[in-house]
């Protein structure tokens, strides 16, 4: 393979877990919920994905185990960030540092003797696997890696900015009480959204451990859910500039290791720190106005008078 | 008054038996792993020394976080802020000469922590007052810049990276010279130095701020109603930049004092989280400079603690930090419950 297909390849295998995170996040942070919890739930979901295919043997049921492990803990995000309308940055720092605390405690005592966990492999698709570089990339990944794209593309059909959920997500995290007035039911959309980050994190965590390195290890993540978030942040709220930071996330990461081939020698830091400072400067607006949904991180309460 | 000491102590409650569920799922008996939790706080000088230097460093970065926060701000920061304390502290601390005198180097190790901090946190406040983009998502970001530039720094002979004599080089600076050190306070076999002086004196220092000033009272006024603020002719923008950067000169003072300790070197991941766990300090203590003081003491007994329960009883240490974070998550989903609790 050449060296520029192996960059494609390794950053759409990194891209896919961010992709599908952060369609989650953008549907929740458009309705107004910040959940910067993506991360524990990707660990959390890696953690159950590989507990549960180690012990059945199956990479299915660990998926499934994955699912559940995310649900419950996005419903805990839920409960504290809409039915409490606790800080949503607080208690979102918090579940990563007791999702890191929790997976690192319970790996000490669960996986004893060896970390490798059955997971799924890849399923060539015929023909379209053959196109040059961008055929193994894309058309090479296992069942899961198809899934999460198809949750994706499906996510952004549906939730697209011109559909009733589209605009009913916009219209509540743009303005709840004017929102709640016209008959929306704010809250509870907001605790789905939140159960649905559950959903595609819990997915990009089991595409981490299950699919990618059929492992789990300490910290598994390492921030790829910070990242996800900052993907959203990046593309200004908007599906395709998302997908575009996403893209631009994978490939950077995936360079870390295909540089030396190019003749490129940037330190890693760089590569490391890009997709953060992108991040920066999209929200800083020195490129084109930035238009956060106003009332990200608003909790709402009917009774509540600001 | 009733309602906060019912949510903490319920906290509390709840922290203590997730801690020892997570002892006895660690296979230790209750009386075993709380005895290695009290040894690992108050069994030996060493002990100790480490947990009071551990509450300096979150106490530093919870004072500042009070700070902002007065004027409305949240400076979620602190650990890139932290990170550029320590790369400035490091850049002065190095280059030296060797016959600098002690109080002379310290100063200068201090000063250019703060401004390392103040600077990365002013990136943060300029976008903030200039161009309303929210700081908590900025100074989220730049953390992880902040961690980057670490990396950068210590990956670089060109840096801070000391040079590579064979390939067994570790990617971590030189030694600070002797005189950029912070001395210790005494004790035999304790590590503690004098950060916790400092933090003491910021403390105080910053609740006089708070309470018996006029830049006090005007930052109150900002962070009540920063409209309000304005018609009254306060210096909103330039009140608020200031006391974000503020709040990053001391979390970056906070990174000089972890450079300024044993091994005395810059290295990756030198921040270990405490950045992210000063600022829970400061919001547990809501504004209070006492409880800023209190909660770093039991955070940092805590981390110290941790650290006993792996070695003694073989708990996971991560045990520590998913009772601290259940603390937490207990506290702020509480909110509501509170009466007339400020958000």
């Amino acid at each position: 393979m050449s060296a520029f297909a192996e960059l494609v390849d390794g950053g759409v295998r990194l891209a896919i877990p961010l992709l599908v995170a952060s369609a989650g996040e953008l549907v929740s942070e458009r309705a107004g919920v910040l959940n910067m919890s993506v991360e524990g739930i990707m660990l959390t979901g890696a953690f159950a994905g590989a507990v549960g295919a180690h012990t059945t043997g199956s990479a299915s049921a660990g998926l499934l185990c994955a699912l559940v492990a995310g649900l419950l803990a996005a419903a805990l995000q839920a409960v504290l960030s809409v039915t409490l309308r606790a800080d949503q940055i607080v208690t979102g720092v918090a579940a990563n540092a007791l999702a890191l605390g929790a997976t690192t405690y319970g790996a000490r005592l669960y996986f004893t003797e060896g970390r490798t966990v059955p997971g799924f492999d890849p399923v060539a698709l015929p023909l379209l696997s053959d196109i040059p570089v961008i055929g193994p990339a894309l058309f090479d990944q296992s069942v899961l890696g198809y899934g999460c794209v198809l949750l994706t593309v499906l996510l952004a059909v549906l939730f697209g900015r011109r559909t009733g959920f589209g605009l009913a997500v916009t219209a509540i995290g743009a303005d709840a009480e004017t929102a709640d007035r016209s008959g929306l039911p704010v809250n509870a959309v907001r605790f789905g959204a939140v159960l649905l980050v559950g959903v595609t994190s819990a997915l990009a965590g089991a595409h981490l451990a299950l699919a990618d390195v059929h492992a789990f290890t300490d910290n598994l993540t390492a921030g790829a859910g910070y990242l996800a978030v900052a993907a959203v942040i990046a593309g200004r709220w908007r599906a395709w500039p998302t997908l575009a930071a996403c893209a631009f996330f994978g490939l950077a990461q995936a360079l870390q290791f295909a540089a030396p081939a190019f003749g490129i020698h940037l330190p890693t830091a760089v590569l490391v720190m890009s997709p953060y400072l992108l991040a920066v400067v999209a929200v800083s607006g020195l490129v084109g106005a930035s238009r956060a949904p106003a009332g990200l991180t608003r909790p709402f309460a009917r009774e509540a008078r600001a | 008054m009733r309602r906060d000491l019912l949510v903490y102590g319920g906290a509390v409650l709840v922290a203590v038996l997730v801690g020892l569920a997570l002892a006895a799922g660690g296979g230790a008996a209750p009386d075993v792993a709380g005895r290695a939790l009290w040894d690992g706080m108050f069994g030996s000088p060493y002990a100790f020394g480490s947990a009071l230097n551990t509450t300096a460093v979150l106490a530093l970065i919870a004072t500042g976080f009070t700070i902002a926060h007065r004027a409305g701000l949240v400076n979620v920061g602190g650990e890139g802020q932290m990170a550029l304390g320590g790369i400035a502290a490091t850049a002065v601390g190095v280059s030296l000469p060797a016959g600098t005198p002690a109080v002379l180097a310290l100063t200068a190790l201090l000063i250019a922590g703060f401004a390392g901090g103040a600077l990365w946190a002013g990136v943060a406040a300029w976008l903030r007052v200039r161009r309303g983009v929210n700081e908590v998502i900025t100074t989220l970001l730049l953390n992880f810049v902040g961690l980057c530039l670490v990396l950068l720094a210590v990956h670089e002979e060109a840096l801070l990276r000391q040079p590579v004599t064979s390939a067994d080089t570790l990617p971590q600076s030189e030694p600070l010279v002797e005189a950029a050190r912070l001395p210790l306070l005494g004790p035999p076999e304790s590590p503690a130095t004098i950060a916790i002086v400092l933090a003491a004196v910021s403390v105080i220092v910053a609740a006089l701020l708070l309470r018996h000033t006029a830049t006090g009272t005007r930052l109150t006024a900002v962070g009540m109603s920063e409209p309000a603020a304005a018609r009254l002719g306060l210096p909103v923008g330039r009140l608020q930049a200031g006391s974000l950067a503020v709040a990053g000169g001391l979390a970056g003072v906070a990174g000089a004092t972890l450079i300024a300790t044993v091994p005395y070197v810059l290295a990756e991941h030198f921040t270990s989280g405490y950045g992210f766990t000063g600022l829970v300090v400061g919001l547990l203590a809501r504004g209070s400079l006492t409880a800023v003081a209190g909660i770093s003491l039991a955070f940092g007994l805590l981390a110290s603690g941790g650290i006993n329960l792996q070695l003694a009883a073989g708990v996971p240490a991560a045990s520590v930090q998913v009772v601290q974070s259940v603390l937490i998550i207990c506290v702020a989903g509480a909110v509501i419950f509170r009466k007339g609790a400020a958000r």
